[in-house]
């Protein structure tokens, strides 16, 4: 076979992801009748809404329309509040198009009831992080929401 | 169901830029897989081939565009995907043509040529995040896998170094493959050194980039017999999905390959599969997801496989050999070829003609897994000599 371009040594494997956002066609995604009703909570009145199935004893964060072990449609929606704790987290250390950051960035994997958010955290050292640390949601100011997971700009320690 | 054999194994080298398009990849993988066991194309009755994200290769409904490198002209032939479970996923789909009755020779196929993704295959992963709660933080598989290693760790006290034996383990064994994109062994302090990309993980705990390919020929028993004497039989396979909606999931057990190797396990009559595998070839695009899948695949006892790997349980000349072939931190990662390039390695392991790389004391079991989609799928399959 012919090789154009070959590397030896695992260390010059250093190609990563130089910025593709995405592909050039565009979507214009619905947020489905789970995710409008989830958003708007966040919109409009800075809540994080869970479904609980009963049957299986989970309450789904983000909420959702159906119970995926049971099949149950769920339409009851309760409040779980903004706080929850570090389940997992990752210091991203480079930038899409593989240079360094200016300063390390903390994604966590938020535990809020059975559910997860991934998001990021703030107000943070990225040295002070636990697995198990209590956060809680920081919203952007009411005017600045556009019903998105951004509309949470990070989650902070408690 | 009748039983199924592999008959004959075939692999291109694993680089990071190859020549060949897509077709001629399968071409070349197919061709030696068909040479390896002296049938012609005419001899196949259909094909099953893969390739995981149709984004990587560039070309939209790849399967089709496929066909012909994949000796699939004027053939029954389907396409199965499973991101990167794909490649043993299409030996449980072409196992299905055989034993089903409706075919007694299968040639699979896979295929990824991750080179042509510009700037790089990475990119094209942000949208299989959900548009809605993931993608707008622009998620990328390093920070993803980087939040379910530190879970892994977390949960049982591993370290960064364990992680790292494991690179080194399957970097080592990869040096003896003939495919491997690598020529230089790496230590503990090269993985521990080398650059942090997203906290847990560092440039060498991930497996590269790459172009490649990789095919076995499948029979049905009466065929395979006629064929060679030394047949490896598919004595089990599983499958299983777990959810794409993050948030029930553990992050430190793999339930999807927990569920898949038990029905393997339950169909090849495996009860205790620590004790009875020989072999196995776990995947392992990061150096944590070998462990992770040796505690599901039910080969280790959870939170205690350090210390099997550190004990040398898990070497080429120990009690259960992980990776023999290098696996994908040792050989190279083009998605697709490299799940089905470990069932090429159990099939020449246990015919014995695995050269340098050849386990000592004539294993008779093994297990190939890989796993793949939003890190939700599991595909096993146990073969016996």
């Amino acid at each position: 076979m012919a090789i154009l371009e070959r590397i030896y040594r695992n260390i010059d494997n250093r190609y990563w992801n130089p910025g593709v956002k995405a592909f050039p066609v565009k979507n214009r995604y619905t947020a489905g009748v789970a995710g409008q009703r989830f958003f708007e909570e966040i919109k409009e009145n800075g809540k994080i809404y869970g479904t609980p199935c009963k049957n299986c004893g989970v309450t789904f964060v983000p909420a959702r329309m159906y119970c995926e072990r049971c099949f149950a449609r769920l339409d009851k929606w309760v409040d779980v509040g903004t706080e929850g704790t570090v389940f997992s987290f990752t210091v991203v250390h480079k930038t899409k198009s593989n240079e360094p950051k200016e300063s390390p960035s903390l994604i966590a994997a938020v535990k809020i009831a059975d559910g997860l958010l991934i998001h990021r955290l703030g107000k943070c050292p990225v040295d002070d992080v636990w697995i198990g640390m209590p956060v809680k949601a920081a919203f952007k100011p009411k005017k600045e929401r556009r019903g998105g997971i951004e509309d949470i700009k990070y989650f902070k320690p408690l | 169901m009748r039983k199924v054999a592999i008959v004959g194994a075939g692999l291109t080298k694993f680089v990071r830029r190859a020549l060949e398009t897509p077709k001629e990849l399968s071409y070349e993988a197919a061709k030696t897989a068909l040479d390896s066991c002296g049938l012609r194309l005419e001899d196949i009755d259909c094909v099953a081939h893969g390739t995981a994200p149709d984004a990587f290769d560039g070309l939209h409904q790849n399967g089709e565009y496929m066909v012909d490198g994949c000796g699939g002209w004027n053939k029954p032939t389907m396409r199965v995907y499973v991101g990167g479970g794909t490649g043993v996923h299409a030996i449980v789909h072409g196992w299905h043509h055989v034993a089903s009755g409706m075919f007694d020779t299968c040639l699979v196929v896979c295929e990824e040529k991750m080179s042509s993704a510009m700037p790089h295959a990475q990119g094209f992963f942000l949208t299989i995040f959900d548009a809605l709660t993931e993608r707008e933080l622009e998620p990328n598989l390093l920070w993803i896998f980087a939040l379910e290693m530190n879970r892994y760790m977390n949960r049982y006290g591993y370290t960064k170094e364990d992680m790292a034996l494991v690179a080194v383990n399957n970097k080592k064994n990869g040096l003896k493959h003939p495919s491997s994109q690598f020529k230089d062994e790496v230590t503990v302090e090269d993985v521990l050194n080398s650059e942090i990309m997203a906290y847990p993980v560092s440039r060498l705990d991930v497996s590269p980039v790459s172009d490649g390919g990789a095919a076995v020929v499948l029979a049905a028993e009466s065929v395979a017999r006629r064929i060679t004497d030394k047949p490896v039989w598919i004595e089990g396979v599983g499958w299983s999905l777990d959810t794409a909606y993050w948030a029930t999931r553990d992050l430190y057990y793999p339930r999807y390959t927990d569920t898949a190797a038990r029905m393997a396990y339950e169909m090849a009559g495996i009860r205790e599969p620590a004790k009875q595998i020989n072999i196995a070839e776990p995947y392992d695009p990061f150096d944590y997801k070998a462990l992770h899948h040796m505690e599901g695949l039910q080969l280790s006892p959870r939170g205690k496989t350090v210390e099997l790997l550190r004990d040398g349980h898990f070497a080429r000349d120990g009690n259960l050999p992980m990776c023999p072939s290098g696996g994908l931190l040792g050989v190279g990662n083009p998605i697709a070829a490299a799940g089905t390039m470990k069932v090429a390695e159990l099939f020449w392991q246990l015919r014995g003609e695995a050269g340098e790389r050849q386990v000592p004391g004539n294993p008779r079991l093994g297990v190939a897994q890989s796993w793949g989609d939003l890190m939700q799928v599991s595909s096993v399959v146990v073969v016996g000599n």
